[in-house]
């Protein structure tokens, strides 16, 4: 199931049935978001407008705007539905794991491979982080919450199995790992680097990180 | 110095002095070269006779920024005392501080330097000799007074290091100061540096 049908399902559900009205509303969402993906794409961020999106999905600029509120909300959901799409993976990769670090390797490794077709989206998402007001960033840590969630988790089984130390600090841990996962994509994006290459970068800073953290 | 020269260097300083300006109050993408150029009271011409694009007008002025920031560090380096993971943190903070005096503009570069395009001139966010030079000093002490492993992978350590710096700006959007993003670097930095630690 994607965050889209989830939403759209939470609005429905004194019903239980979508009706044909919410129906065609999810279908224009859809529509729009696929646009939006094609032009963050090929355009980035500021260079895609609204306009040139509706354009793309073949509705009015009043349309999107009935299914988001900004560009930005329009940009976080087609992120959030990237991440997601590879959440099952994530998971079996997190359950399937005999430690941390092969936990967090599994889950980032998915995300890399995935998203390294993608780059320059990949490019636009980072590059619109810094600028963002605080409603809209607060808006775009919660988009990624069900990732940043599974993150912990993985971390929060390697203090309950006492293979990390017990007084741990999970959320400072959590931080540290996202962010140098996330550094991992600038060398995609400049020095063309492939998913393995990331990876194997991340494994021995991972390697370094968890190190300070062993029960 | 020719006549030409001097007029060409003099609107170069126009035009770098009023973008820094602009940048840092009206937003980075907010500004056009045509704004920059009216309050530098030059012709948007000779704007682009002198820079090929905003961004690389942007690498211009962090690079100014950072010789400043080099000069103030130079002072502090040699004298810094204490372990290795207070000497990081204290870096870090002084860089902190200096660049949060303008974090519009900073974050217009950090912004720039994720957007996958190049700029003549760019140096992007933790490519930089002014911040990995020092980080490479300081690294090289702790290794020598034995507080952290030899084979501690220098440059591998410099990587998680910068990024966890630059990553923390990302808080400034939801209204982080700089007193919160140097105590959240410090203890970043605290476990990071555990993990190397000599046992």
């Amino acid at each position: 199931m994607t965050f889209v049908n989830q939403k759209t399902l939470t609005v429905l559900e004194p019903r239980q049935r979508p009706t044909r009205r919410a129906l065609a509303k999810q279908q224009t969402r859809e529509k729009i978001l696929a646009a939006g993906r094609e032009l963050f794409m090929t355009r980035g961020y500021e260079g895609a407008t609204i306009r040139d999106i509706a354009s793309a999905a073949g509705m009015s600029t009043g349309a999107v705007f009935a299914s988001f509120a900004d560009k930005a909300e329009l940009f976080d959901e087609i992120i959030a539905s990237d991440y997601e799409a590879l959440r099952d993976e994530m998971e079996a990769a997190v359950e399937d794991a005999k430690d941390v670090q092969s936990a967090l390797l599994g889950l980032f490794g998915a995300a890399y491979r995935s998203h390294v077709h993608r780059l320059p989206l990949v490019c636009a998402a980072m590059s619109v982080g810094w600028t963002r007001d605080p409603k809209t960033a607060g808006r775009s840590r919660e988009a990624l919450k069900p990732i940043v969630d599974l993150i912990r988790n993985a971390l929060q089984d390697g203090v309950d199995r006492g293979e990390l130390a017990s007084h741990t600090d999970v959320r400072l841990l959590r931080g540290i790992v996202w962010e140098v996962y996330l550094s991992g994509y600038r060398a995609a994006v400049y020095e063309g680097w492939t998913a393995d290459d990331m990876l194997a970068r991340l494994a021995e800073q991972l390697k370094i990180i968890l190190a300070g953290v062993r029960a | 110095m020719g006549v030409r020269e001097q007029q060409k260097q003099a609107t170069r300083a126009k035009v770098l002095d009023a973008a820094r300006d602009l940048f840092d109050s009206a937003g980075y993408e907010e500004t056009t070269i045509r704004a920059i150029a009216e309050r530098a009271g030059v012709s948007v011409g000779s704007v682009f006779t002198t820079f090929a694009s905003k961004a690389e007008i942007l690498g211009q002025i962090m690079n100014e920024r950072i010789e400043q920031l080099t000069v103030e560090l130079e002072k502090v380096v040699p004298h810094l005392r204490g372990s290795f993971v207070d000497r990081l943190s204290a870096f870090m903070a002084i860089r902190y501080d200096f660049q949060m005096r303008r974090p519009k503009l900073y974050l217009a570069y950090l912004s720039v330097s994720f957007h996958g395009q190049r700029a003549r001139g760019f140096v992007r966010m933790g490519t930089s000799p002014a911040l990995r030079a020092p980080l490479r000093e300081i690294i090289a002490g702790a290794i020598e007074r034995g507080e952290i492993r030899a084979d501690a992978e220098v440059e591998l350590l410099i990587d998680a290091i910068v990024s966890l710096y630059g990553f923390n700006y990302l808080r400034v959007a939801e209204g982080a100061e700089v007193a919160e993003l140097t105590s959240l670097m410090d203890r970043e930095l605290k476990l990071l540096v555990e993990g190397l630690a000599r046992r």
